[in-house]
């Protein structure tokens, strides 16, 4: 249980970095998820955090120490590997035993400890077996195990769940909150699944190309995306992005593009006003663009033909093609008949509406 | 440690793999090909043991004449040269097996698991004496011992046969530390190793069917070794390949003799391999 604090942490491989100046603090018990498409440093900076990696540059403190030259064994955390990294010579229980023999703990508090993890976990008839005799989600368990036997300061997760299949990935995930609730512990948490990000995540980091891009409560990177980046990066399907002009009309901003006229809310009125250039790039999430028309005019409608549809049983996802750009409405009633090739009416929630400055992509607000 | 069983799913009734993949008139010629391979391995060491069962005067033709004789074995157990010889050949192999295992598993360990200046001018250096023929190593070698004054003991052979043992086998043992992942020792680090503690008790037990697998190829590489016993060896620590040798004479070879050694050499090799393979499937089924 301790704080940890990354203070402008860089690492760079020979002259190549890969990771720069990362400040983020995480607080006693707090729960932060780091995300980002593959290759974008959230391993590198978690394994600076563990001492797998020497930091390049900046300092790593967890609780009153700054661990910069500690090795792994002395910074009190545990961590939770991709591919589980069971010792796979030893028994479940010698697995779970080891880092507390390491530290010279007697066998009988080992044993309650176990015993204690063993039963959050339902591992117990699983004590005698091999790491190869287990299933994966059994042998992801066992790594958590391990984690928990040791009641460290901080747990680092790297992307645990990803080598499990999708149905069991879910369930991991209800199970993982669970058990936050049962062993408060501060924790780092690697994906580059946003669902994991949205669900586990007391806050979330989102990273790409070895930058922090925003840091902040899950709802508040979904709604609130600081820039394009993250806005394409939360949230499935993705949102939708359209190159349109603004244009004063009848006393009413208008975003503007071909085939489509979209009025601006009042409320990003006086943003866009401010905002220099007059072509921007604007963004909504497939959930906020509705099909038909709506109750009152809202100066959001548009047109266009139907391109794709994905029946999801819960939901129907429809495309259209709009100013030459895929378009993708989502949360249409299943059972809604709709041809493809045919135009339909769609309109735009004005409340979700995004604009992004049209070269360095930053959220205008 | 009580490992439960496997329940293997039951076996239906369905073509074999041989079957499947030689159906009907295939099946023939297949299995023609097959006894046909099969002789070549075999026919040898066939003819080897048939040899060594036979009297002098049998050895031209040894499929024909019905004469058998253990008198071969007998004469050759008489000498006393030969019995030496394998004493130092089994001597030789296990000591430079032991001896070199320790640098090959270390090297092969640094090689596998980092990088940098050392671990690269290592590699070079295994590497290069891999692509020279070890035979020419032989007279420099022979030249080295007797300056040294250890021409013809067990330290002039024991050194040039751990230094081929290094080079040979550290790419091995580097390709089997590989195909472990690190990262069980990187959970070792986090859970309270040390660097050292790390290898001695996660890697290396992970690696033990590669390490006996490589002990049982360095053993028979030097038990089968013959140019470096030939030359660097001479009466008083004779070896059983070089010795064998020695019925090629002036006035004629002594195949039937010959033979007989060389079915009696391939006896502990047999043993060694038997015995280590146990220790390779044990392993493999940590
Ligand atoms: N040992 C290394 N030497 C050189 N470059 C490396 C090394 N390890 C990682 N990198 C580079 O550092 C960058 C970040 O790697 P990292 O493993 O942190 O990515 P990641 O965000 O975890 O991606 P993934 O989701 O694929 O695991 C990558 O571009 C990678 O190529
Ligand atoms: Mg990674």
């Amino acid at each position: 249980m301790a704080e940890v604090i990354l203070k402008s942490v860089g690492k760079a491989y020979g002259s190549h970095p890969v990771v720069h100046d990362v400040s983020l603090t995480i607080a006693d018990n707090e729960f932060v998820v780091l995300v980002g498409p593959s290759g974008c440093g959230k391993s590198t900076t978690l394994r600076m955090v563990a001492g797998l990696e020497s930091i390049s540059s900046g300092t790593i403190q967890i609780g009153n120490k700054v661990v910069n030259d500690l090795p792994p064994k002395d910074r009190d955390i545990a961590m939770v590997f991709q591919n589980y990294a069971l010792y796979q010579h030893m028994t479940v229980y010698d697995n779970l035993a080891f880092g507390l023999r390491n530290r010279r703990v007697d066998e009988a508090t080992i044993k309650k400890e176990v015993e204690h993890a063993t039963n959050i976990l339902g591992l117990a008839p699983l004590l005698s077996r091999k790491p190869f005799q287990l299933s994966g989600g059994q042998q992801q368990r066992v790594a958590l195990g391990r984690c928990i036997v040791r009641h460290p300061q901080v747990f680092l997760f790297d992307e645990p769940l990803s080598n499990l299949d999708a149905k069991l990935r879910a369930q991991m995930r209800i199970e993982l909150k669970a058990l936050r609730e049962r062993v408060a512990t501060t924790s780092i948490y690697v994906t580059h699944d946003q669902v994991e990000a949205m669900t586990l995540g007391d806050r979330v980091v989102v990273m790409k190309d070895g930058y922090i891009q925003q840091v902040g409560t899950p709802l508040d990177i979904y709604n609130r995306p600081k820039n394009r980046f993250v806005a394409s990066f939360m949230g499935s399907p993705a949102m939708n992005f359209i190159n349109v002009d603004l244009i004063e009309e009848g006393g009413r901003t208008r975003a503007v593009a071909k085939d489509l006229s979209i009025a601006v809310p009042e409320r990003q009125v006086a943003s866009l006003s401010g905002h220099g250039n007059r072509s921007v790039i604007l963004g909504i999430r497939p959930e906020h663009i509705h099909l038909g028309a709506p109750a009152e005019d809202l100066g959001t409608t548009f047109r266009g033909e139907l391109t794709v549809t994905e029946q999801l049983g819960s939901e129907l996802v429809v495309g259209t093609k709009v100013a030459d750009t895929l378009i993708m409405a989502s949360r249409i009633a299943p059972e809604t008949e709709l041809k493809l090739h045919e135009h339909a009416p769609f309109w735009v929630d004005p409340k979700a509406i995004h604009f992004f400055d049209s070269k360095t992509e930053a959220a205008i607000r | 440690m009580t490992v439960e069983p496997f329940t293997l799913p039951i076996a239906r009734p369905g073509p074999t793999m041989f079957e499947r993949f030689a159906p009907g008139a295939w099946r023939v010629f297949i299995g023609l090909v097959i006894v046909a391979v099969l002789m070549i391995f075999i026919a040898p060491v066939a003819i080897l043991i048939v040899t060594s069962i036979r009297p002098a005067s049998g050895i031209y033709y040894i499929w024909r004449g019905t004469e058998f004789t253990l008198q071969n074995y007998v004469e050759v157990l008489q000498q006393p040269q030969i019995l030496h010889a394998m004493f130092n050949s089994f001597v030789m192999a296990t000591l430079a097996t032991v001896v070199s295992l320790g640098v090959t598993v270390g090297s092969g360990y640094m090689l596998s698991r980092f990088t940098g200046r050392i671990q690269k001018t290592w590699f070079a250096t295994i590497y290069v004496f891999r692509t020279v023929p070890y035979i020419s190593f032989v007279l420099p070698l022979y030249l080295v011992t007797t300056n040294l004054r250890i021409y013809d003991t067990y330290l002039g052979l024991l050194l040039p046969h751990i230094a081929v043992h290094v080079c040979f086998f550290s790419w091995l043992m580097k390709g089997f530390f590989d195909s472990i992942n690190p990262s069980m020792e990187h959970a070792a680090l986090i859970d309270g190793c040390t660097r050292w503690g790390a290898f001695r008790r996660v890697a290396l037990p992970s690696a033990m069917p590669g390490i006996a697998a490589l002990s049982i190829l360095s053993w028979l590489w030097t038990w089968n070794e013959f140019l470096f016993a030939l030359i660097l060896t001479g009466q008083r620590t004779p070896m059983i390949t070089s010795t064998m040798a020695q019925f090629v004479t002036e006035t004629g070879t002594e195949w039937n003799l010959m033979s007989a050694t060389a079915v009696l050499a391939m006896l502990p090799a047999l043993l060694v391999t038997i015995f280590g393979q146990k220790y390779v499937i044990r392993g493999l089924r940590m």
